[in-house]
């Protein structure tokens, strides 16, 4: 089996992001950019199922700021080969750009399932698994929280919402958007990255770059502050008699 | 015709030629069997791990501590062992039972080696070549040797009953004396031959030193009372009293004949058994004592070479096995440990014994009883399996706080940590961990701090500061302020880092900081195993130290200060490095600073990487006392403080599973003193602290302060904290 692992940076959340002067990215300058957590999701269910079925993990992105890191990370938790694909690209990269040279490059792969991370902070709307399952012409699922082997195919199981699963049977190659691995993401010591670092190995592919037929970002804001908590206080008998107060004043229903 | 009286005694208590071959014969057997059985041990420690500079050595670094991380000098170790000061130490009625067992038994072995050189080497020598056998055995010598020898017979016996009345007195009430297992393995386990080879060792040398003691009275008896036998005072005490119970003549000669061969037999027996055995610890624990290494728990010693921690017996250094042959099961370790004291899985005195016994069924080495049975091949019978997972459960190895309270009070110098981290990094290595212990890794991995922020935002503390602090890395200041992850961090020591920085700076001191370029230093991150991070960490660290001019470093977490001050030196850090407490007691000392007495009865918790890894213990007592404050001593002070709980990573783990946590049990010994404040010198006491004063419901009777609040309110210029922050911190 193999398996292609689609990863990609984001800007870590914890910095203070803010928005650059042309009003329409974030201030890339100063910003630490890190791997997308579904993404490493979708690594950790690649290399289980490599574990316990055999095959081969493949993981690949786009030229992000900081990506030999996870590549390196990525062979260093197991992944046998890692490709960075360059295109020269500057700034934000819309998801449809994103899954256009993805395209490019897996048209001449050989695999068996193409695993991605469900969403990303800059891709809240999970459209890579999508996207790039359409342009393959390829069978794609999103919020995919179970993957076995099937048979001649797959078992996919995904989240629906409210409690609510869907399992179905699809023969690959698929292109699945991973909300969980069966297992939380594996601890990777700086000391096995740094063989890795030191043994190279990530294979670097120029891709043209697409024109962006995605909609063009006009500007960006910072949230806005909406209310604040109130903190209800220490007593339990307060507390209490506090939130009988919130029910009564909000107008639900006791009497 | 008129024989001179010659004082000597027959050394051979048998009458026939069979017997003597007989003799001989056997004692050639036990020897061989002793010293196979020594061999064997020997050929074990050779197959580990030499150390660097030597089987048992380690290569020196640079900055050594003398009193911290300096070897100890072997004429120190040979005063600790002859005194047994590691033996009587914190427990002065068992060490001094020891050293009177240590010594008598010490001069019954030369008394043995003198009759042996006298009757089996000089003897058959003249014999031999002489064609007359000659004895040195006798006259003044003969005297003298029984005056002393006695003594010591007696100093031996009378140890030996005493250790062993207490350990039979004590053995259900004592903590040290329990051997139930703080891991307790699925299947059961009996310890019950452990306790029968005590008792087979100490009531065996009780019988053979009064046998041995016996037999004097008897030879005494059944030669009539000679005069000269005076001298052999003890001897001659109990024929004395077998006269008086009416044994004489040929039923003393008898008896003498029979015991003689009894006290040989179980004499010999005992040679045999030695190395097999508790026994052992005669020889293993000096030669331990002797190689043992402050610098080894201070300083962390690296991986084996090619692999990241310890995966089978052949990674565990030579030192190490001998340190496991040295345990005594005394208990010490396990009594102080507040892993084990807090109900974890976690005994070091287990730890030891399960790897003890690992390493000899690996080796094919039988035990004389001593060994903990298990109905399974769990455990230590595990050969098989994963050495740190199977043999020793991850839970047991992730429980360890790092306090070194075991390595501090072991009186054979095992040093128990750093074997602990060693199988840690096997753990860490196959990413087995706790959830937020990989969470606290990765974010010190990504943004250089536990607390999963930015490291942009580590200086974020300095706001509200009036005089900001200068950057160390744009100007030249006398002291680099190494704050570390909680004090930059945690916004309750977020508010104690600005008061230090504002009592430094109305005191004139010169100081700065890295800014956004400090990271955590890795102190806890190579505790809990992950070497390669913390070797990222001080590459990043000195980094940023290469860029900032500064002469001293000093750090508010007293972890920090430990990895900075004993194994940076090893990276090329070459400036002294201080705690916070330090610098405050010189400011007093120097009498830069005029303190009001604040009349406030305190106590002090000892950090214990200040305290027991670092020997500081008097700075921050002066800074206490100087503020006027009354200072009641904790019962576990100094040396004997007991952990917060949050070492080693520890503060990055989850806590719930434990009985009762160390600061709990810290706060309720507190709480017996009836102080109003338990003074700290540790962010991460600090924290701890405040949450255990909290869930313990000692609120609004203790209150947990700083040194530096104290000092600050003594001073008379700020007030102190817990009353409005003149700011309100950075959400």
């Amino acid at each position: 089996m193999k398996i292609v692992v689609a990863m990609r940076q984001i800007a870590d959340l914890v910095e203070e992001l803010e928005v650059d002067a042309s009003g329409a990215d974030i201030d890339r300058e100063f910003v630490k950019f890190v791997s997308n957590e579904w993404d490493e999701a979708a690594l950790e269910e690649a290399l289980c199922l490599k574990e316990a079925h055999g095959g081969e993990v493949v993981v690949v992105g786009v030229d992000d700021v900081d990506f030999d890191q996870t590549l390196f990370g990525a062979l260093a938790k197991g992944a046998d080969r890692a490709v960075k694909l360059s295109c020269g690209f500057e700034g934000w990269m819309p998801t449809a750009v994103r899954a256009e040279i993805l395209a490019r490059w897996l048209k001449d792969e050989a695999f068996d399932l193409v695993l991605t991370g469900v969403q990303a902070a800059d891709d809240l709307d999970g459209q890579l698994a999508g996207v790039l399952g359409a342009r393959l012409g390829l069978p794609h699922a999103a919020v995919v929280v179970g993957l076995e082997p099937d048979g001649e195919g797959f078992k996919v199981t995904q989240e629906l919402g409210g409690g609510v699963t869907l399992t179905s049977h699809a023969t690959g190659p698929l292109v699945l958007g991973i909300q969980a691995a069966r297992q939380a993401p594996r601890y990777v010591p700086i000391s096995r990255i740094r063989q890795a670092m030191s043994a190279g190995g990530i294979e670097e592919v120029e891709v043209e770059a697409p024109p962006a037929r995605a909609p063009r970002v006009t500007r960006l804001f910072a949230p806005e502050a909406k209310g604040r908590a109130e903190m209800l206080g220490d007593k339990p008998s307060e507390v209490a008699a506090r939130i009988l107060e919130l029910i009564r004043a909000k107008g639900v229903g006791v009497s | 015709m008129l024989l001179a009286v010659v004082e000597t005694r027959k050394i051979f208590g048998g009458t026939t030629h069979l017997e003597r071959v007989f003799f001989y014969l056997l004692a050639l057997v036990v020897l061989v069997v002793f010293f196979v059985g020594l061999g064997l041990r020997v050929k074990k420690y050779m197959a580990g791990r030499p150390l660097d500079a030597g089987r048992f050595r380690r290569a020196r670094v640079p900055l050594e501590k003398p009193g911290v991380s300096a070897p100890i000098p072997l004429t120190q170790t040979g005063v600790d062992i002859a005194a047994n000061r590691t033996v009587s130490r914190r427990n002065h009625a068992v060490g001094g039972a020891h050293l009177l067992l240590f010594w008598g038994f010490l001069g019954l072995l030369a008394a043995t080696i003198i009759v042996g050189l006298d009757y089996d080497v000089y003897g058959n020598l003249t014999r031999i070549f002489g064609g007359k056998e000659l004895s040195f055995f006798k006259g003044w010598f003969y005297l003298a040797y029984n005056a002393v020898f006695d003594t010591a017979g007696l100093a031996a016996i009378v140890g030996a009953v005493l250790l062993a009345v207490r350990r039979i007195r004590d053995s259900k009430s004592s903590v040290e004396l329990d051997y139930t297992r703080a891991q307790k393995p699925k299947s059961g386990y009996s310890r019950a031959a452990m306790t029968a080879g005590d008792h087979l060792f100490i009531f065996g040398l009780i019988f053979i030193l009064a046998t041995g003691i016996l037999l004097q009275g008897l030879r005494i008896d059944a030669a009539g009372f000679p005069s000269f036998e005076r001298w052999t005072w003890l001897g001659y005490l109990v024929a004395a009293g077998f006269g008086a119970l009416g044994l004489h003549g040929s039923t003393a000669v008898t008896a003498h004949f029979w015991l003689w061969w009894v006290h040989i037999l179980t004499a010999l027996a005992f040679v045999a058994y030695l190395p097999f055995s508790k026994a052992l610890h005669m020889i293993s624990a000096p030669a331990n004592l002797m190689v043992r290494d402050p610098g080894n728990t201070r300083r962390l010693p690296p991986p084996p070479p090619g692999h990241a921690g310890y995966l089978d017996f052949s990674d565990f250094t030579s030192k190490e096995l001998l340190g496991f042959d040295a345990c005594t099961k005394c208990g010490r370790c396990h009594s102080v440990c507040p892993a084990r004291t807090g109900g974890a899985p976690l005994s070091p005195r287990d730890l030891i014994l399960d790897l003890r016994q690992y390493a000899d069924r690996k080796r094919g080495i039988p035990m004389v009883l001593d060994w903990e049975e298990r109905p399974d091949q769990s455990g230590p019978k595990n050969l098989e399996g994963r050495l740190a997972g199977e043999v020793i459960e991850p839970a047991t190895l992730w429980s360890c706080t790092t306090c070194m309270a075991c390595v501090e009070i072991c009186p054979v110098g095992i040093e128990h940590v750093p074997t602990i981290v060693s199988l840690r990094r096997s753990l860490v290595d196959a990413g087995e961990m706790d959830p937020t212990l990989q969470a606290a890794l990765e974010n010190i991995a990504t943004q250089g701090n536990s607390f999963g922020k930015s490291s942009r935002m580590r200086a974020r503390w300095t706001k509200g500061l009036e005089a900001p602090i200068p950057d160390a890395r744009k100007e030249e200041v006398e002291y680099l302020w190494f704050l570390g992850d909680f004090a930059s961090f945690d916004e309750r020591l977020q508010e104690i880092s600005r008061m230090l920085a504002r009592v430094l700076t109305s005191n004139g001191i010169s100081f700065g900081i890295l800014y956004e370029d400090e990271r955590n230093a890795g102190n806890d991150v190579r505790r809990a195993g992950e070497e390669g991070l913390f070797e990222m960490l001080v590459e990043k660290n000195m980094e940023a130290f290469s860029k900032a001019s500064f002469q001293k470093i000093f750090t508010t977490d007293p972890h920090s200060f430990n990895t900075l001050r004993n194994e940076y030196p090893a990276y090329g850090l070459d400036k002294p490095v201080m705690h916070y407490s330090e610098l405050l007691a010189s400011l007093i000392s120097q009498g830069r600073v005029s303190l009001s007495g604040l009349g406030k009865k305190v106590t002090y918790h000892d950090p214990c990487y200040l305290g027991r890894y670092n020997r500081v213990f008097d700075a921050p007592r002066s800074v206490i006392t100087s503020a006027g404050c009354d200072l009641v001593e904790m019962p576990r002070n100094r040396t004997n403080s007991f952990c917060c709980g949050a070492g080693g990573g520890r503060i990055w783990m989850d806590d719930s599973v434990l009985e009762e946590r160390p600061s709990h049990n810290r706060i309720r010994e507190a709480a017996e003193l009836d102080v109003g404040y338990f003074v700290v010198a540790c962010p991460k006491d600090y924290a701890m602290f405040s949450d255990a004063v909290k869930s313990t419901g000692n609120e609004g009777r203790m209150k947990v302060v700083d040194i530096v609040e104290l000092f600050a309110e003594a001073s008379g210029e700020l007030a102190l904290a817990g009353s409005a922050p003149e700011e309100a911190p950075e959400s």
